[in-house]
């Protein structure tokens, strides 16, 4: 398993536009990715945009993504990177 | 698995309108969010009235903080996501009040939560709310309904199963 700690940046959170194309980019992978709100200790599988948007993410708080399966190392990588880009 | 799972199992289920308002399609909001279809496929209303009630059967899955937008999961397991105006969650939840909070189950018509369209407008925001389903992939179809005047619960959309 590989995990990814990001502290999200985006002024809105990880919400609508920002989880719709997070979970986009997750969907890509045929690793089971579940992500989880540090702050909450709520988690969601990062594939399914309402639960990525229940998770209630804020700017500033930190996101931790557990990722397992066949593709783990390139999907946490490119997730690692995509969320410094984008989120 | 026999030929009577067809004949009993429900095929689709009718999303009503939150709102009363007009019906448009998706393609029309001037959010590529929405009519990109980035979240899901669905319609949008651009309400009359500020009152927005329960589409379908189901429970809150979620109900953001800022109050603009609310998921709602129904008994199939349709994921549903009411998003009122664009751009509102700026607001931070002025001119937005909750009649419900996250988990609870609620019944096609009941009251979900209440915008001040006219403040909202005045504020700058266009009021018109995308309905979606976000997880579309999980259903064979989502169908938009006709864009028409509607009343709170008409049918806007259908899933097939």
């Amino acid at each position: 398993m590989k995990t990814v700690n990001y502290a999200i940046t985006d002024p809105v959170g990880l919400h609508a536009r920002p989880a719709g194309i997070f979970v986009k980019k997750a969907a890509a992978y045929k690793s089971t990715i579940t992500i989880k709100n540090a702050e909450t200790g709520k988690t969601a599988d990062a594939k399914r945009i309402m639960g990525v948007m229940s998770l209630g993410v804020k700017q500033g708080n930190r996101i931790e993504l557990s990722i397992e399966g066949e593709d783990e190392a390139v999907a946490a990588q490119e997730l690692e990177v995509f969320l410094k880009e984008n989120l | 698995m026999g030929f009577l799972d067809g004949v009993f199992k429900k095929k689709e289920v009718e999303i009503g309108s939150p709102a009363a308002g007009k019906c448009v399609s998706i393609k029309n909001v001037p959010d590529p969010t929405f009519s990109e279809e980035i979240l899901g496929k669905g319609t949008a209303i651009e309400p009359s009235d500020g009152k927005f009630y329960a589409p379908a059967d189901g429970t809150i899955s979620t109900l953001f903080p800022t109050l603009h937008a609310i998921g709602i999961t129904t008994a199939d397991g349709v994921e549903l996501l009411i998003h009122v105006g664009l751009d509102t969650v700026n607001l931070k939840g002025a001119h937005f009040t909750a009649h419900v909070e996250e988990g609870k189950k609620v019944s096609k018509g009941d009251l979900l939560l209440e915008a001040d369209l006219k403040a909202i407008a005045e504020a700058g925001y266009n009021t018109i709310t995308p309905v979606l389903i976000c997880n579309s992939a999980d259903f064979k179809e989502v169908v938009p309904g006709e864009e028409r005047e509607v009343a709170a619960g008409d049918g806007v959309l259908k899933v097939k199963l």
